[in-house]
């Protein structure tokens, strides 16, 4: 005995394809109400009437794929053809809008945005500053680095920038084209840095909020990429802390899989002081003991745990200095 | 000098090494796709570079029109992505304000891809775009009218053959069509080269219900891909 249903009609079937009872909906309703009825459908839930006949059947199953496999299926009319048509039009467009609802897509859009604002930052900041440094020949370009953009883009000549940055007037001049581009390039860093502050800002917020314990423990800016790396706070949750270990070092995994030494951590572990500042052979076992509490973390996060106070990262980030302080010494090789 | 057109069945034609639908929107393009009049009726031009269906139907060594469903069917489409395949599929099952009476399930799972999707249903009555997760049935078997005449299962995800061979086996009709897109990227987890991952599955469905008729190499319109053409017995 089985309840076959599809969006409209629900019937209980025995063994010998007798109709024992059977609910139809009554199509007169609101588009709306058709929208509702196929969302549930659509997340795997029954409609009302198969509910209904299953309360009075509690021995008939509900088998999904029971109204397209039964022969004596009642055809639709054009009508509720076009009905069901609009509807599942109206309710992918609803999907389509609730994307947005999904902090995961919202912190792969912050996060991803950070990633790209930092290289082309990186590679903008560091053309300005060798700029600056061909026309001012004697401008220390390591100790005034990171006021070079910002002169550089507040002065109206070589000359004014020169002044600001305590170098001396340089014999040979950009052309006032050259200055322009050049003045433009170091308004360029400026802005970029103002929008990878907003960025990171923004990103730390809806990380501290999606998961706080995961933030709490590697920093928001690390957890938001773990999330975005792994595709989404459910993936990651359900992830082994080995995965943990090495996301976002694909390269070193590709490389790895073709015979080189296992990557020792991921990027965004190694972007943590506890590993990058610590000495080259423990930071392989503090990222591994790392990666395990980030995964009990991100599960504390996703499946609704107790997040974690300052005390326990605290005593965390405690057990790993241990590990650091137990091997002072390289292993010897041997 | 222009080819003769060969019909391989309603609403589409191939002249050469080219195919085109019959436009069920006429005027408009669904990408960037060539259209062109032949009297009455606008063609529009089906890319093989971008459409495996399109590349299956000129690598095949079976008669053509075989792997295509014919007007007022009911079809399957698990991974429709925008709809670029799906709008070809529409032209012929549906053809224009749906007068074939045909039906079209079109299954994407992502919200990027449905939103195009969701725009070219539209104008395409017939055409039903559904987000969700293709591997799950019960959520889109319920506005299925019938079981299906055609099937088309185009998704990068693990296990692909064992999921089309479940999905093609418990919703296509007896002696319906099934084409399964395979691409041996995706199924990286298994050991050895591209051609033992298409082994591998030609083995699955030939274990199964599915009686596979022809694996089609289109290789040269798609890399790494093959169509596996099979019929549910």
């Amino acid at each position: 005995m089985e309840i076959r249903y599809d969006w409209k009609l629900s019937r209980v079937v025995d063994g010998d394809e007798n109709v024992l009872d059977q609910l139809e909906w009554q199509s007169s309703h609101s588009v709306n109400s058709l929208v509702d009825r196929l969302s549930d459908l659509q997340s795997g839930r029954l409609t009302p009437e198969a509910r209904t006949l299953r309360d009075r059947f509690p021995n008939a199953v509900p088998n999904p794929l029971g109204a397209i496999s039964d022969a004596n299926w009642p055809e639709l009319s054009k009508e509720e053809s076009e009905r069901l048509s609009h509807a599942s039009l109206i309710l992918a467009k609803r999907g389509v809008a609730n994307a947005v609802t999904e902090p995961d897509r919202r912190l792969d859009m912050l996060s991803s945005a950070s990633t790209e604002l930092r290289s082309s930052w990186t590679t903008q900041e560091s053309r300005a500053v060798e700029w600056a440094g061909l026309f001012l020949p004697d401008l220390d370009l390591d100790e005034k680095r990171a006021v070079i953009p910002s002169c550089i883009a507040e002065s109206d000549n070589i000359s004014q920038a020169a002044v600001e940055l305590g170098s001396s007037i340089p014999e040979h001049m950009p052309t006032d084209s050259e200055w322009a581009a050049m003045n433009s390039q170091a308004r360029g860093v400026i802005s970029l840095s103002e929008r990878l502050a907003l960025n990171e800002q923004a990103t730390r917020e809806l990380a501290t909020s999606h998961v706080p314990t995961l933030s709490s423990l590697i920093g928001p800016l690390g957890a938001a990429r773990m999330v975005v790396l792994a595709g989404g706070r459910e993936r990651l949750a359900r992830m082994p802390s080995g995965s943990l270990q090495v996301l976002g070092a694909s390269g070193a995994m590709a490389a790895h899989r073709r015979g080189a030494p296992p990557p020792k951590h991921s990027p965004v572990l190694f972007s943590m002081p506890l590993v990058s500042r610590s000495p080259r052979w423990v930071r392989g076992k503090i990222a591994r003991f790392l990666a395990g509490k980030c995964s009990i973390a991100v599960r504390i996060d996703h499946f609704g745990g107790q997040t974690w106070d300052e005390e326990q990262i605290k005593s965390i980030h405690a057990q790993a200095e241990e590990i650091r302080d137990k091997f002072p010494k390289p292993k010897k090789r041997g | 000098m222009p080819r003769k057109p060969v019909s391989l069945g309603w609403g589409v034609r191939r002249e050469g090494r080219t195919l085109w639908s019959r436009n069920s929107t006429r005027g408009k393009s669904v990408g960037s796709e060539r259209r062109k009049r032949d009297g009455k009726i606008e063609w529009r031009r089906w890319d093989p570079f971008r459409s495996k269906v399109a590349a299956a139907l000129l690598m095949t060594s079976q008669k053509a029109s075989e792997l295509i469903p014919s007007p007022g069917d009911t079809c399957l489409y698990l991974g429709a992505s925008s709809g670029t395949t799906v709008s070809h599929i529409h032209d012929m099952v549906c053809g224009s304000n749906n007068h074939h009476n045909g039906q079209i399930i079109a299954v994407e799972i992502s919200p990027r891809m449905m939103r195009d999707l969701s725009s070219l249903a539209e104008d395409r009555p017939g055409l039903i775009p559904i987000l969700n997760d293709a591997r799950e049935t019960r959520s889109y078997a319920p506005v299925m009218r019938e079981k299906a005449h055609w099937i088309h299962q185009d998704l990068s995800i693990a296990d692909q053959a064992e999921n089309f061979i479940s999905i093609a086996t418990s919703t296509l009709k007896n002696g319906g069509i099934g084409l399964l897109s395979l691409k041996a990227a995706s199924e990286r987890q298994f050991e050895g080269d591209d051609q033992t991952r298409f082994l591998r599955a030609e083995k699955l469905i030939e274990e199964s219900e599915l009686e596979l008729i022809e694996m089609i190499d289109i290789s040269q319109y798609q890399e790494q891909h093959v169509i596996f053409f099979v019929r549910l017995l």
